[in-house]
């Protein structure tokens, strides 16, 4: 799930940098330092969206860098066990599958998948019932526990509208 | 995945900071992006450089799975399922999901009955129609 958060981050800045465009400066370092990262507690950050504070710089003894307090706002994508959501399957074996939701990639393993699904190896490996009727190698909707994902639950599984191949 | 105590989204069980923090759902997000990315390609030629592998698969990902396009769409959405009594997470949820009846909303987000504020299946339902509604006049 997609959140919009404030977060808190303390920037070290060389001298070097000082100067009219120290704030930029300090914006753009944070921008490549943050984004992309990901933490336990508030998942992986996608972007920046804006900076909020950037308190007094204080220089640090023995060196000559100065640490700046800064507030910003950013979308981060934060999994929660037990929520619903839709990945694309990437990956499809005998063990389960591999599914992407945004950046988070999920296992689906063979045991968390309706026992009528059966593996059919070939081209195209999918997972499919016994009479044919069901079958992806698309999208579907899971069930997320530790990015471990199940779709052994009702209304899991293949989504309705017809899809693209993964 | 931190391993914290009995986190649950079925329950609404995502700690406090999440439950008080803004939301967004996939359409939400793909205007974001959409808008960030902008702003990089005015400030250099090659803006996929620039970007992590997080916002790339990010972008994919909601551009692929938002239900509305439309901002005055995406608007609406927020808007109707607002009136519902609904937390953050759970409206997120419905208007990502889109159930069509109320056995798959509460399937998917169990928490709209187990907290107790929507004990009717009518008001689930008229949110669900209000839902599809929006996205026929798209």
């Amino acid at each position: 799930m997609f959140f919009h958060i404030v977060l808190e981050r303390n920037m070290q800045l060389h001298p070097r940098h000082f100067g009219p465009n120290l704030r930029d400066k300090l914006v753009a370092k944070l921008m490549k330092d943050v984004e992309g990262t990901c933490s336990g507690r508030h998942g992986f950050v996608v972007a920046i969206t804006g900076v909020d504070n950037i308190g007094k710089g204080l220089i640090r003894d023995g060196t000559g860098f100065v640490t700046f307090p800064v507030k910003y706002q950013c979308v981060v994508f934060r999994p929660f066990k037990g929520e619903i959501l839709e990945a694309v399957v990437t990956m499809v074996n005998k063990m389960g599958f591999f599914a992407e939701a945004g950046p988070v990639q999920i296992f689906v393993s063979n045991h968390l998948i309706p026992d009528d699904m059966e593996f059919q190896s070939g081209d195209m490996p999918n997972y499919t019932t016994s009479d044919g009727s069901v079958c992806f190698g698309a999208w579907l909707p899971l069930a997320l526990n530790f990015c471990i994902g199940t779709i052994k639950d009702d209304f899991l599984g293949v989504i309705n509208d017809p899809g693209a191949a993964a | 995945m931190s391993g914290e105590e009995e986190e649950n989204a079925a329950e609404l069980k995502i700690g406090d900071e999440f439950l008080k923090a803004k939301c967004l759902m996939n359409c939400e997000v793909a205007l974001i992006l959409d808008r960030k990315y902008e702003q990089l390609q005015q400030m250099s030629d090659d803006p996929m450089n620039q970007v992590s592998q997080v916002f790339e698969k990010s972008l994919q990902y909601v551009k692929r799975f938002s239900r509305y396009k439309n901002p005055d769409a995406v608007r609406q959405v927020r808007e109707i399922l607002s009136r519902y009594q609904l937390a953050e997470f759970e409206l997120c949820v419905l208007g990502n999901l889109c159930p069509e009846t109320v056995e798959e909303a509460i399937a998917m987000v169990p928490s709209i009955k187990t907290r107790g504020r929507m004990h009717d299946d009518d008001q689930i339902e008229k949110m669900l129609t209000d839902l599809s509604l929006i996205k026929k006049f798209e």
